[in-house]
């Protein structure tokens, strides 16, 4: 991503847009057949969600080859727990990404943990500033609806959503990186979200 | 933690920004509190939606491996395993119960590999006949869980015993200078269980004093243990 400011085409525009807001239903029918065991499903749902499983663990992870280990992972663990997702309690898609995002993240969190601790606090917060991490999302949320509701946020609602969950950093963290207590970041979080759904029109079925 | 705090951290929670303590403590609190899953379900669905601003096309050979792995990868049942009590269940408790003495047996008899001077075995063969009384023990429950890290436990705890079983197989050793060490939890608060050898991938130890345990858990830390543990939790299971 960095690397392609030098004059390659950037590789991640030369690409089909991400499937349209309505695959959600069909993503739906389809992990229903995967838990029970139907392979072709599971190959059409993976043309559905598998940019987006791969885009989320290296938007967090940063690292090409360490996203694509997550994101077979990921996509494996669809296929091998799907019976376990009922429509009635959310989207296939939010089941797909709710995984892919926690196996991001815990990634990132045993990494933290491999590297010298005290070294790695010294410098992680000059790693991956806000404007890098929401430079690149911007790109990719263009013409989308999320991205209207983002710009809906506070700047501080904003700026915790995207690092919590574009950069993988803990609440703590994104309260050191944002200058703000810890109190205030977790209801930035709650109530950015909250603003986010009424926003997008978030419905779950109960 | 009052309910105004826990209520306050399904944002983080739901974009996976909690520590793995402040995390158990918020499932445990969801069970309990309706309004707060539905809520969580919602927001969980509306971060979900964050994901659209992340794609990125895979290379090719990722739905190659995924195909293949698949391919030979078996399904797991529609619901997660519960926690077995053989007051309801004698025959499945046998089960979990062959379960745990094969993996004692397979993590190497703690009674011989760990302990090689004579003068211990006699300790030692008096804690297997332990492990074997809290594994058939009337009450004794099996919980078993893994972790991305590698690392999965498995625990029987016979609450009428106040002593538990615990079983830690990791993937990988815990690094150079590193060693695995195992923790009971009583809400957040930590007391070491054990502390294992350096190199050790599996091992199995008897814990006592087990009652207010809530929560198993395994960390890396410095060769020799630590006094309280270094995040993050690479596996934990809950007995709560």
């Amino acid at each position: 991503m960095r690397e392609q400011s030098h004059g390659d085409p950037p590789r991640d525009h030369l690409t089909a847009v991400p499937a349209p807001v309505d695959d959600r239903s069909e993503a739906d029918r389809l992990l229903v057949a995967v838990g029970r065991g139907d392979e072709g499903a599971f190959r059409q749902l993976y043309e559905l969600v598998a940019a987006r499983v791969y885009g989320l663990a290296r938007q967090v992870l940063r690292d090409p080859a360490q996203a694509e280990e997550v994101a077979q992972e990921v996509l494996v663990e669809v296929w091998r727990t799907a019976a376990r997702f009922e429509p009635s309690k959310g989207s296939a898609t939010a089941w797909v990404f709710t995984i892919a995002h926690r196996r991001a993240v815990d990634r990132v969190r045993s990494e933290q943990a491999a590297t010298d601790r005290v070294q790695k606090a010294g410098s992680w917060s000059a790693q991956t500033p806000y404007d890098e991490v929401s430079g690149e999302v911007e790109e990719r949320l263009e013409r989308q609806q999320v991205r209207r509701c983002l710009d809906d946020l506070t700047s501080l609602q904003r700026e915790s959503i995207t690092l919590a969950y574009y950069g993988g950093r803990s609440y703590r963290e994104v309260a050191t990186l944002l200058n703000v207590s810890l109190p205030t970041i977790k209801t930035r979080m709650r109530d950015g979200l909250i603003r986010l759904r009424d926003c997008l029109g978030v419905e779950v079925p109960s | 933690m009052t309910n105004g705090d826990v209520h306050a951290l399904s944002g983080a929670y739901v974009l996976d920004a909690l520590t793995d303590i402040e995390r158990a403590t918020f499932r445990r609190h969801l069970v309990s509190c309706a309004t707060c899953a539905i809520e969580v379900a919602e927001l969980q669905e509306t971060a979900a939606r964050l994901a659209d601003g992340a794609w990125s096309v895979p290379p090719p050979a990722l739905r190659d491996r995924v195909f293949a792995e698949v391919s030979r990868t078996r399904q797991d049942a529609p619901t997660p395993a519960k926690p077995v009590r053989p007051q309801r269940n004698r025959r499945l408790f046998s089960v979990a119960a062959a379960v745990v003495l094969a993996a004692v047996a397979a993590t190497g008899t703690f009674a011989v590999q760990e302990r090689r001077l004579d003068q211990q075995r006699t300790t030692a063969q008096a804690e297997s006949a332990r492990v074997t009384e809290v594994l058939s023990a009337p009450d004794a429950i099996l919980r078993s869980a893994g972790s991305t890290s590698g690392v999965r436990l498995t625990v029987v705890t016979s609450a009428a015993r106040g002593e538990a079983v615990l079983t830690m197989t990791a993937e990988r050793p815990a690094g150079a200078d590193r060693t695995y060490q195992l923790w009971m939890l009583d809400g957040t608060t930590p007391t070491s269980a054990a502390v294992l050898p350096p190199g050790t991938t599996s091992a199995t130890r008897l814990i006592t004093g087990t009652a207010a345990a809530d929560t198993f858990a395994a960390t890396i830390e410095p060769e020799g243990g630590s006094a309280t543990p270094t995040l993050p939790i690479v596996g934990q299971v809950s007995v709560a």
